[in-house]
């Protein structure tokens, strides 16, 4: 193969995982919340970012957002504003489900309740995937935005290789690590922030601090729910998506938190982050089916070989 | 200040508390002791709201707590410093005294609370942004304590303090206890360590499998040869 | 077969044949094309669900991902059918196989984890097998018709004929699934399925019993999958491999009654019809109903009722029966320790040591337990008892130090090897199978120390006369108070036909009348020439009990010889007391 070819190639992939990678990133730190802050296996996640979409795309569509701002901007804040939306379906998805099946109330148990939080979520998301389809109809969507179709150049560092940088997916990467970083100082520095690592920490202690771990913990639901939708909307503006979208991430976001490491929020960003990047660059040797089958096994290497990951704690093995 | 009267607790069929009752004044620091298993912790836990009594009541200035949650008792001035330590291990060493500050009333004057707290644990100040779980058992002791002071509270509870760590290591911390007495804070000590314990307090209090047995003064505790034989299981009845 | 269930068999296959006639006599009448479909389809989805239970319902090994073994049931039905031209009535048993060999392949690397990562790993590979398959372009595959000879294709043109395969099926799968419950392998998973520590430590090699379990369970969603294919005569991959249908089993399961022959069929004579013709009168415009109401259905009953129907109707409607009597057990062979003379020493540590980090749990600990002795091991809280017991157990490695049974080394052991040297072990926290009679909770014991079925049953009931429990023996363990509980857990140590017993703490939180009931037992049992190490907090009763004492302090061993001087010893009242307050008495 032509050594520039294969060079443009290379370089075109790895920024498309940069790029896409962040994205992912912030996916993974919304189901990194739930699941270290928690403890909670929440299958349904995926279905969380497919309502992040949708979300984005009633708010442009049909709310007017984008005849307000345009379509250069509006699906993005679309992508954004979809994320307070989501909070609130997480946290009352918590408040009568989630809670039911998790928390101080089954921390003694065997499993610490993971085996009733799988199949609650389970059934939440089958409801969400067909419900989806019911509500969303079956057409693929996506949320446009000029952007996508036009890209920065950035050549002659080889020849004539150029890497083309999509506009949409770097601004949907753009913000994707400024939320990630507002969180990251939210958790890190504010009061709030403290609490809820507190509560993650050692739930019983924190209740002696006067912290109400039950009200924190919906909070952290709706937090993880929100930003993985965010991401969602996000991703929204460069794929097209129907409402079984948010199977094919779920392997996805398990991988990029186990790999970031149980416990670890941020770790999860790296994670999600690695497995963008794999993704992408096993795009230029593999076909397309099996990209997605190489994630799976990058999972069941991982989570055979390494189970806590880059920067976790925890692990559960034999 | 705080009136316990009656409580009884069970496990599932096991009987951890019967009919026990205690009362702190303002300004006392009342001991409670007694060998393992006696359900001291259940006692600490019972008062902190943890576990709920099947019989009894709670007062604290006047407040029935069995009303409260475990959470929203800490917001009325009583501050927990929990058996085994407890430290939030992945927070940092201040990050830890905040959280001790979380109710409303901490957050008043949180400065020279955290002066307060570094005089008494100079080793809180130096190692403030250390993460809590790489301290040693008695450092995290500290934390613990000073945690539990983060909030200025009217009453200090403390449960098994000596647990786990050497005798010099648990020395010093009945030192800083006693100081903290001294600059006038309610405490509620449960402790395993009999003479360390009443050493300290106005008033100890004897408790065996569940039941309170004895009761005074710590001379009249301490010359009491019921204490040896209930700890080493030498009680005929 | 465990004593007592040739009943259980009996009754399981009387309501089997019933059942089966009842239904195959609804399907005669039937004669709309959609609804022969419905009713074939209801005996294969709840065969794939028996499949499910054995692996996740008894076994406890929460997995996501049947629709591999249905997927390789099915095409290798179908290729063999394209390919070779072998007819599906040995197409399918072929599958069978195939899902066997499946089952071990999966199984080795993925036992090695547990919980959710298991359960989300085993979803991951009939998704990827799902991925590969379109890739090597599978996409859709139809099955060849024969209009020569189609009944030896399975290809009947009327189709209740399915149904009669499709029934027949579903009996084979719940004759196993019967076997399976009344047999050892039944208790065997739900000792493990409760409590993976104690089943091993009562002797299971739970490793192996999960892959038979998974060997099964793939075998049977291999014969599902492959009579699917039959009938739906095409298949694709996101139909034999897809999320959904990995989800079937688990919904279906779940909404019947877990860990029950029944439920799986409870739940697919629901769910299979429900879903289906929602499908058909309202798919039109309400496309994906079949997904929200299986969602709904499983929601609901987590948390409703939690372990499913069955259970919820059972416990309601039908009281357990009164406890039949036990026979009496025969006069008692002498404890197999009787070969040595009595005092000599049974186990003996030496040197033993532990850490966990910077902490030395357990420092250079040497004692040893004589014959026929009862050995207390006492000492304040975090002393490192219960860290001692689980290195001489096998539940912990050993860094230092050795420690032998009648010479043996139990070192370096997993934990069913040193229960089969004879070492039979008690916790701090009680298990029990809730549901099970009491009989059945102390069998478990005995099938551990490798005892045959008669054997058990013989040695249960001994230990049952033994701790004085005869008479709850049919009680459900659920029922039981909690000196019976302790006692429960001491019989099932004792049903193992151990040479030592170490027991945890078996006194904690009982009262004084219930606490001298177990002394009696333990003194009776000494009296037999049993010989016992026990932990225990409570002194008065250790004081009463036991011939010597072992003190732990920080752990490393203070003092040791008998109660009275023990007790006397001033390092052992100061490690109690403290130094201050011998210092005072002193004084």
């Amino acid at each position: 193969m032509d050594i520039e070819v294969l060079i443009e190639s290379v370089a075109n992939a790895v920024t498309a995982g940069i790029t896409i990678g962040c994205i992912y990133g912030l996916m993974c730190i919304g189901l990194g919340l739930i699941f270290g802050i928690m403890k909670v296996v929440n299958f349904a996640q995926g279905e969380l970012l497919m309502l992040g979409m949708f979300a984005s795309l009633y708010l442009v569509t049909g709310g007017g957002v984008l005849a307000f701002l345009g379509p250069y901007i509006g699906p993005f804040v679309g992508a954004i504003l979809a994320g307070p939306i989501v909070f609130v379906f997480g946290a009352l998805l918590h408040k009568f489900l989630i809670s039911r099946v998790s928390g101080l109330r089954t921390a003694g148990s065997i499993d610490d309740g993971h085996f009733g939080q799988l199949i609650v979520t389970l059934g939440i998301s089958l409801v969400l995937q067909n419900g989806g389809m019911i509500v969303f109809g079956t057409i693929p969507q996506t949320v446009r935005t000029p952007l996508s179709s036009s890209a920065f150049l950035i050549d002659g560092f080889y020849g004539d290789a150029t890497i083309f940088l999509n506009k949409a997916k770097l601004v949907a990467c753009a913000i994707a690590i400024a939320v990630a970083l507002i969180l990251y100082f939210a958790l890190e520095y504010t009061r709030i922030g403290k609490a809820l690592r507190a509560a993650a920490d050692n739930p019983t202690a924190a209740t002696y601090m006067g912290i109400d771990v039950d009200k924190y913990y919906r909070m952290a639901f709706g937090l993880g729910s929100g930003i993985t939708a965010i991401a969602g909307g996000l991703m929204a503006t460069y794929l097209s998506f129907g409402s079984f979208i948010g199977f094919d991430y779920v392997i996805i976001m398990y991988s990029g938190v186990v790999l970031g490491g149980i416990g670890s929020i941020m770790g999860a960003f790296w994670g999600g982050m690695t497995v963008g990047m794999v993704q992408q660059i096993s795009a230029l040797v593999l076909p397309p089916q099996l990209q997605n089958a190489a994630i799976f096994i990058v999972f069941l290497l991982i989570v055979m070989l390494r189970p806590q990951g880059l920067f976790g704690r925890s692990a559960e093995r034999a | 200040m705080l009136e316990v009267s009656g409580i009884s607790v069970s496990y599932g069929g096991l009987r951890a508390l019967t009919n026990v009752s205690l009362s702190v004044s303002e300004g006392q620091f009342v001991t409670v002791v007694g060998p393992n298993g006696a359900g001291k912790s259940t006692l600490f836990k019972t008062i902190s709201g943890v576990v709920r009594p099947t019989e009894g009541s709670i007062t604290f200035l006047g407040r029935d707590l069995l009303t409260l949650s475990a959470a929203e008792r800490a917001h009325l001035g009583i501050a927990h410093v929990p058996e085994g330590r407890q430290v939030f291990k992945t927070l940092t060493v201040l990050e830890n005294l905040e959280m001790g500050a979380y109710p409303k009333s901490g957050r008043v004057n949180w400065t020279r609370t955290l002066d307060r707290i570094h005089t008494l644990f100079p080793i809180l100040a130096e190692r403030a942004r250390q993460m809590a779980g790489t301290l040693s058992g008695g450092e995290q002791q500290m934390v613990a304590i000073g945690r539990g002071l983060a909030c200025a509270p009217k009453l200090l509870m403390l449960d098994e303090p000596s647990m786990g760590l050497a005798p010099a290591v648990t020395d010093t911390i009945f030192e800083r206890i006693s100081q903290i007495h001294g600059d006038g804070v309610t405490i509620l000590l449960v402790e395993q360590r009999v003479a360390e314990a009443l050493e300290l307090s106005d008033h100890g209090y004897v408790l065996e499998t569940g039941h309170m047995v004895l009761e005074g003064s710590y001379q009249t505790l301490l010359a009491d040869d019921r204490v040896r034989k209930s700890y080493l299981g030498l009680t005929d009845e | 077969m465990r004593i007592g269930t040739a009943a259980n068999l009996r009754r399981d296959l009387i309501i089997l044949v019933g059942l089966s006639v009842v239904y195959l006599g609804a399907a005669w009448f039937v004669s709309n094309s959609y609804f022969q479909l419905i009713m074939t389809l209801v005996p294969i989805w709840a065969a794939f669900g028996v499949s499910w239970n054995i692996l996740s319902g008894y076994g406890g090994q929460l997995s996501f991902g049947q629709a591999s073994f249905f997927g390789v049931g099915g095409y290798t039905m179908t290729l063999a059918l394209v390919y070779w031209n072998l007819t599906p009535w040995l197409g399918i048993p072929l599958g069978v196989v195939m899902g066997g060999i499946a089952a071990v392949v999966i199984g080795i690397p993925t036992f090695r984890l547990r919980g959710h990562y298991f359960a989300l790993s085993m979803l991951a590979y009939p998704l990827a097998i799902l991925y590969f398959m379109q890739y090597f372009g599978f996409q859709e595959v139809s099955l060849p018709m024969h209009r020569n000879s189609p009944v030896a294709y399975m290809q009947f043109s009327d189709p209740r004929y399915y149904t009669i395969v499709a029934i027949g099926l579903l009996a084979i799968s719940v004759l196993v699934c019967s076997l399976v419950e009344n047999s050892r392998f039944g208790l065997a998973l739900l000792a493990l399925r409760q409590n993976e520590l104690a089943a091993e430590a009562a002797g299971i090699d739970t490793r192996t019993w999960k892959m038979r379990a998974l060997i099964v369970s793939g075998m049977i969603a291999a014969g599902a999958g492959g009579l699917y294919a039959c009938v739906q005569l095409v298949v694709t991959p996101d139909a034999m491999f897809g999320m959904l249908v990995s989800a079937q089993p688990v919904v279906m399961t779940l909404f019947g009654g877990v860990a029950s022959i029944w439920g799986p069929v409870i739940g697919a004579a629901f769910l299979v019809p429900l879903s289906k013709l929602l499908d058909a009168y309202a798919g039109d415009y309400l496309r994906g109903i079949q997904g929200v109401v299986y969602g709904a259905a499983v929601i609901a009953i987590i948390l409703a009722a939690p372990d499913g129907l069955f259970w919820t109707f059972r416990d309601r409607f039908f009281k357990p029966k009164a406890a039949e009597p036990l026979p009496a057990p025969h006069p008692e062979p002498r404890v197999a320790s009787a070969t040595e003379p009595a005092g000599a020493v049974l186990m003996k540590v030496e040197h033993l040591s532990k850490s966990f980090g910077g902490l030395r749990a357990v420092s250079d600990v040497s004692f040893s337990i004589g014959e026929g002795e009862i050995l207390g091991i006492i000492g304040p809280n975090g002393a490192g008892k219960t860290t001692l017991f689980n290195v001489l157990n096998g539940v912990l490695p050993a860094d230092e130090g050795t420690a032998t049974l009648g010479g043996e080394t139990m070192l370096g052991r997993k934990v069913h090897q040193v229960c089969h040297m004879g070492v039979g072990r008690t916790f701090q926290v009680v298990r029990s199978f809730p549901r099970l009679p009491l009989l059945d909770n102390v069998i478990v014991g005995a099938y551990g120390a490798g005892l045959s079925d008669h054997e058990a049953a013989e040695e249960a009931i001994r230990a049952l006369h033994r701790t004085g429990l005869a008479s709850q023996a049919g009680v459900p363990a659920g029922q039981l108070t909690n000196k019976q509980l302790r006692l429960m857990e001491l019989a099932r140590a004792l049903a193992g036909r151990p040479r030592l017993l170490l027991l945890d703490e078996t006194l904690a939180g009982l009262g004084r009348e219930e606490c001298d009931d177990v002394l009696n037992v333990l003194n009776r049992l000494r009296d037999e020439g049993m010989t016992v190490g026990i932990i225990e907090h409570t002194m008065h009763a250790m004081m009463r009990i036991a011939d010597r004492f072992v003190v732990l302090d920080h752990g490393a061993v203070l003092a040791s010889g008998r109660p009275r001087d023990v007790v006397e010893d001033r390092s052992v009242i100061e490690a109690y007391l403290g130094k201050k307050w011998l210092a005072k008495q002193d004084a």
